[in-house]
Order: C-alpha cells, then structure tokens, then sequence
C-alpha cells in the first residue's frame, strides 16, 4: 500500500489548508463524530495512505450501491472515492469478465493483508448455482477475498443479517456475511438501503483512523446505530404526551402526532435516519408521515405487518403518568417502561397482513397492553 | 426548480416541535459564558440535531443576524456569519456544487478556519520568492 497520503494527494490538487480543514469539518460531522474531533481527524489524515477496497455484490438487489452513488455531497463522498482504491466492483467498473476478476486477484495480490473487503447481499447455502460471478459461486469468491483482509463491511441488511433473501421461507438458503466470516474483524451496516452517507462515513473512519469503530451487539457502529429511531424522532414529544395518530388521514396525523399505533417500528429500530435523513437531508419515512418500518434490524421482513403496532401505551397511560408525578418520575421513563414490558408480547402477537392493518381501529388501541 | 433545497418549507403547525430548539440555545448561552470567562471555544454540529421541518430556520431567526459576515472560498464557499449575538457564529459550509456539507454554530471569538494557517503562509512565501 505504497500510495500518497491523503494530505499530498490533496496538495497535489492545490487544497490549501483552509480547504482541508473544511474537509475536515465535513468528514468529521459525516462520521457522526462531535466537532471538537476535527483536530484529529485533520492529525490523522495527514499521514492516511488509500486503502484497497474490493467490493463484493452477492444476492443484492443493487440499492446499496445506488444508494452510496446517489449521495448528493459530490466532494464528500467523491473524495472518499477519491481517496479510497476502489480496485473491483462488478457494477461499477469497466472491466467485465476475465479482466474483472484479475483485477480482484490483482488487489488481492499487492495489498495482501490489507485490503479491505465490502459486500453487499447475502450467500445462498442450498446450492451453490443460485448466484454466481464468472462462474464462481458467492460462498467460494467470498471465502477467498476475505481470507487475506484486513477487514470486512456488509453493506446493507441483507449482507448484514441475511436481509429479504432470508426471509420466510428463505429458498435459497442465504446467509448472511458474519454466518460465514467469524474470524475477521467485521462491520455491519444494515438498513434497505444504508443511510448513504452512513456508508461513506464508516469508510471514512477506517481511512482515517485505520480502526474499525466501537460496535454494538449486532456488529453496527454505534456512532451511527447508538440510539434507536424513537428515541431521535423529532415526534418523541408526542410520544411522551400520548398524542397519537390513529389513521394516516385524521387530525393526528395532520398535526404531526406520534405514529406509534400506526406500527412505527422507530422503538425497537437503531439507524441514523432522524438525524441524518434523506435526499440531500430534506426529509426521512417518519418525517414524510409513515412510521419506520425498522430496516435495519435482523429479521425486519418477518417481524409482523409494518402497519400494526409493535406494543401500545394501555388506558391506564394517564393514571400512569399520575404515578409518575408522584414518584418524580418523568413521562417518557413510564411510556418506556410500558413499552419494555409489552413489546416482547406484542412481537409474538405479529401476523401477517391484511387490509385491515392499513386502518388501525380504536378497538385495537388496547391491544399488547 | 435547480434542487431540492429550492423547494420553500413553510411551517404551518408552529406546535410541531422536537424541543431541540431550547436545548440548543441554552448550550449556546453556556458556551458563551465559559468563552468569556475561560476563552473556551465550542462547537455545535447542526446536521446531528433532529429537527422539524423549519426548525432550523426558526434558530437563525432567533440568532439573527450581526456585523460580521466573512465568505471564504477553499473547496467550494463557506460563509462565517456572526449572529445578533457576539461571539456566535452560524458556518456554512459548501461544496463546490452548492450543496450544504457541514453547518454549525461556533462560540469563539473569530471562528479558527479565518486565520492564515502556517502551511498556507509557506507555500506563499515559496510562490512570492518566485515573483522577487
């Protein structure tokens, strides 16, 4: 890995310091790190050599890849492109075939222990011949680029958890990235897409820093997986009220309500999107007026209708937050409680879905409580 | 239409609020506080905070507007506008696109990124000995 550093790439470009600082600044919010780290971002990608970067594309429907090339920011994410060598991506570049893969070998070859891997889908097990590249089944190409990486990202809730591909009844057998890489150090960045600059923020913090960053149980950077979608919805005050809408089309609705008994997964559901949202940040699904559908947990697609609530505050909300008062307890620490101790039944309750589930009645306001 | 951000918000239920708002002015009040006693500098990043649509719009109207405005151009332009209130500063930052990549509110007493860096100053003496 005998290339420049990012800091002479950019001189070389004639960035001026100010420049590269501002970049700086902008990477350092795109990692989702506080402002007072752009000091050591800029110490850091003084001395940053661009990393290999072999992209894998196994059963993936490509919205991966669309997402992470759609982001709007052109000198972000470009830069990243930039800056990282992207050495094999069978949607993106121009080689096909033969030639395709012996640039894959090739990366492989010269940065033999640390390049870094990035796969988007799943792996079909029940036969290898459901999804090949130039005739080599996912699980063999899989096993062999990752046998001498640094490390690894699954991009994507499929590569991550096994995503649509695994769903009931899973024909293929797919698996996800982690089912069959346990000994490599691993990044899951889940979502149906991943926030895109999501993605380009974790490659951004292995360029920088050369570290994978701290991860939760389930493998994500909890830099950007830290904090559920509720408790980051800028709706959560009305959760805490208990102001809800009941249909997409009421009064509720219109005014912004909580959209908790519409079957917002926002609860149990850890992603960036409140904060960082969507097309060029004007908007995310909780903001447009439909609840979250919780994509980048595992399993997502089989947890029940997206349109049934996953556990909801019982009548007893108001006398509740009677108790609360007397006790000194905050509203929201009770609605939490509630919704700790119902969402495990309420899971189990989950069916599948029927036009009903698109108008939540108030007969079924009671229900999981 | 050019873009997305050409489309106008207009709040039309003010009672949509995330409650960030107050928390965000209070951190300024603190952090302007501490930069007059210990010459703290603080920064907020803006594109972390949860907002309602317009929120954001209804800060910079709180903050308004100062003396100041400073526009730099390295990587695309970036404007250093002082609010109403000395010492704070809304920064935005653009790529060469137009597009907003980073705002953020500075507490300081002239935001870092204004001052020549001495990287910048030796590169021009190079270039000036040059001109001699």
């Amino acid at each position: 890995m005998n290339r420049q550093t990012l800091l002479e790439m950019l001189q070389q470009q004639g960035v001026t310091r100010r420049g590269f600082l501002k970049y700086c600044t902008a990477l350092t919010s795109l990692m989702a790190l506080p402002p007072s780290m752009v000091s050591a971002v800029a110490e850091a990608l003084e001395t940053a050599r661009r990393p290999s970067v072999i992209w894998l594309s196994f059963q993936e429907c490509t919205g991966c890849t669309e997402s992470l090339t759609r982001s709007y920011s052109p000198t972000i994410e470009g830069l990243i492109f930039d800056h990282i060598s992207l050495d094999y991506h069978h949607t993106l570049q121009a080689a096909s075939g033969t030639a395709a893969e012996l640039a894959r070998e090739q990366a492989m070859h010269e940065n033999k222990g640390k390049y870094l891997v990035v796969v988007d889908g799943s792996i079909p097990l029940d036969n290898p011949g459901f999804s090949t590249i130039a005739g080599i089944s996912n699980v063999a190409m899989l096993k062999e680029t990752v046998a001498n990486a640094v490390a690894v990202i699954a991009v994507g809730t499929c590569a991550a958890y096994g995503g649509l591909p695994h769903a009931a009844p899973n024909p293929t057998g797919a698996v996800s990235v982690s089912d069959l890489v346990p000994d490599k150090p691993l990044i899951n960045v889940p979502g149906c897409p991943p926030v895109p600059s999501v993605i380009t923020g974790v490659l951004a913090h292995f360029l920088t820093f050369g570290a994978i960053p701290e991860l939760d149980e389930l493998g994500r950077p909890k830099v950007f997986y830290g904090q559920s979608i509720h408790d980051r919805c800028y709706r959560r005050s009305f959760y805490d009220k208990g102001l809800f809408a009941e249909s997409f089309d009421d009064e509720g609705a219109k005014k912004g309500w909580c959209l908790y008994r519409l079957g917002c997964k926002g609860p149990m559901t850890y992603n960036a999107c409140a904060t960082l949202k969507w097309n060029q940040e004007t908007s995310w699904p909780v903001e447009s007026g439909h609840g979250c559908l919780g994509c980048s947990e595992p399993n997502f697609w089989d947890a029940g209708s997206f349109y049934k609530a996953l556990s909801i505050p019982d009548g007893d909300y108001a006398r509740a937050a009677g108790y609360a008062v007397a006790a000194g307890v905050g509203i929201g620490a009770v609605a939490g409680l509630l919704n700790k101790n119902t969402k495990a039944n309420a899971v189990a309750k989950h069916s599948s879905v029927s036009v009903d589930d698109f108008a939540v009645n108030k007969n079924n306001n009671n229900e999981g409580a | 239409m050019q873009d997305l951000s050409d489309i106008k918000i207009i709040v039309d239920d003010p009672a949509v609020q995330s409650g960030n708002l107050q928390s965000i002015v209070t951190e300024i009040y603190h952090a302007l506080k501490k930069l007059l006693a210990k010459k703290n500098i603080h920064r907020i990043d803006l594109r972390a905070m949860p907002w309602t649509a317009g929120e954001e719009q209804q800060l910079e109207q709180i903050l308004g507007v100062g003396e100041v405005k400073i526009e730099m151009n390295a990587m695309g332009k970036s404007i250093f506008q002082e609010t109403s209130y000395s010492g704070v500063w809304w920064i935005s930052h653009y790529n060469d696109e137009g597009d907003v990549i980073s705002r953020l509110i500075e507490i300081s007493y002239l935001p870092d990124m204004i001052f020549a860096q001495q990287e910048d100053i030796k590169s021009a003496l190079e270039r000036l000995k040059n001109n001699l």
